[in-house]
């Protein structure tokens, strides 16, 4: 399993939205650095590499959501969690495939034909789900998937700059957070 | 599983006072599965469980080097054990009721031959018509499997009982709890927490990097 990357200058006492911003850009990187070969069956760690890619660009959007923008953010998480969906219908077959691989190399050959028997209809599903993959990153790939979480990235320091009234260390009313109003939450 | 709300949360709070009251939440929504998923029968419980415990797992993943003292590394290993555990008693879970109904079908397509093997107006049927079906070779290799997987289940429940109780008996949650209360520092130097143990209200414990040199 690749390992996440590092997010470079990430440090406690900075704004969390400064935090969104720069771990959103690269958790949305990643994702896309591992599409490269995920519909080869052959090769089931590609796969399982951009799905966990996935996984890590959700749970940091989920962490982050007060930060973006609401109308933009949620479309983009829906569109991030049906990516990962598709990655999962093409993984859970991989991984019960190659368990099977497994156990049918150490236990007696009197055992094969249950192994198929049980193995036959996961290809089918192994199939499907490559087929489902292929058509959820054609449509990432069509609409700028990528392109469209770096710009939802950097909404989260724009709307704070753009927030924050300049030599106003005390406002009137409290800044509208990008999301709502402050105090609100999701994670 | 609906993730629990995380109230307070403020964009432009510092990133480890969100990230604390994060942990809390998502430690709080692992800890609630709490007595019942030590019940090996609650494989809703278990199930939930994981996902809570991945929750918390990524969370600690972005935050606990950057933002908090140095348990909540040692929590995030713990915490991803815990996961990876409860995942693989959740693959059992779903695999053991599908070599069922795949032996079921089988078997019922194996009675429907043996029906057929029988003389139209027969009346009864002769138990020589049930050997040799076509799928009497497969069911060995899944009672094998079933009787495998049925088998692990149990041994990874006793890890999983194990683990937790390890977990438990170190403090896990007292001191994640405590660690995600400190602040490292500009230089790394990790700070003590504040005296209400978040110090989301008014950044009291957060070590700016003047403090810390």
């Amino acid at each position: 399993m690749a390992k996440a990357r590092d997010i470079d200058g990430l440090r406690a006492s900075m704004p969390f939205a400064e935090a969104a911003a720069a771990t959103v850009a690269v958790r949305a990187e990643e994702l896309f650095e591992h599409s490269a070969g995920v519909l080869d069956t052959s090769d089931i760690e590609r796969v399982h590499d951009m799905r966990v890619a996935s996984r890590r660009l959700r749970a940091v959007l989920e962490i982050y959501a007060p930060c973006f923008p609401k109308a933009q953010f949620t479309p983009l998480l829906r569109e991030v969690k049906d990516l990962a969906d598709a990655l999962g219908e093409r993984r859970d077959p991989d991984v019960l495939l190659d368990r099977l691989a497994t156990l049918e190399a150490v236990l007696p050959k009197a055992n094969t034909p249950g192994i198929e028997a049980f193995a036959a209809p996961i290809r089918e599903e192994q199939e499907r789900g490559n087929a489902t993959l292929a058509a959820a990153l054609e449509h990432a790939e069509r609409t700028n998937l990528a392109g469209r979480l770096a710009l939802l990235a950097a909404s989260a320091v724009e709307l704070e700059e753009d927030d924050v009234p300049e030599a106003a260390p005390e406002p009137a009313e409290p800044a509208a957070a990008p999301s709502g109003p402050n105090g609100a939450s999701a994670a | 599983m609906k993730a629990r709300k995380v109230k307070g949360l403020d964009p432009e709070g510092t990133l480890a006072d969100n990230a604390e009251r994060i942990v809390r939440v998502r430690l709080d929504e692992l800890q609630s599965f709490i007595p019942r998923a030590l019940d090996p029968d609650e494989v809703t419980a278990l199930h939930d469980m994981r996902i809570a415990a991945k929750r918390l797992r990524y969370v600690l993943e972005v935050t606990a080097e950057p933002c908090f003292g140095p348990y909540a590394e040692t929590a995030l290993k713990r915490t991803k054990e815990l996961q990876d555990l409860l995942g693989e008693i959740h693959d059992c879970d779903v695999q053991l009721p599908r070599i069922m109904g795949r032996m079921e079908e089988l078997r019922a397509a194996d009675a429907r031959t043996a029906r057929m093997r029988a003389p139209a107006k027969a009346d009864d049927l002769d138990p020589k018509y049930a050997t040799r079906t076509s799928s009497a070779r497969a069911w060995r290799g899944l009672e094998t499997m079933a009787i495998y997987l049925k088998a692990r289940r149990g041994l990874l429940f006793e890890r999983f009982l194990e683990l937790w109780t390890r977990l438990e008996r170190d403090g896990f949650r007292a001191r994640l709890t405590f660690a995600a209360s400190e602040r490292v520092g500009g230089d790394g130097a990790v700070t003590p927490p504040s005296q209400d143990g978040n110090a989301t209200r008014d950044g009291a414990a957060i070590a700016s990097p003047a403090q810390s040199r």
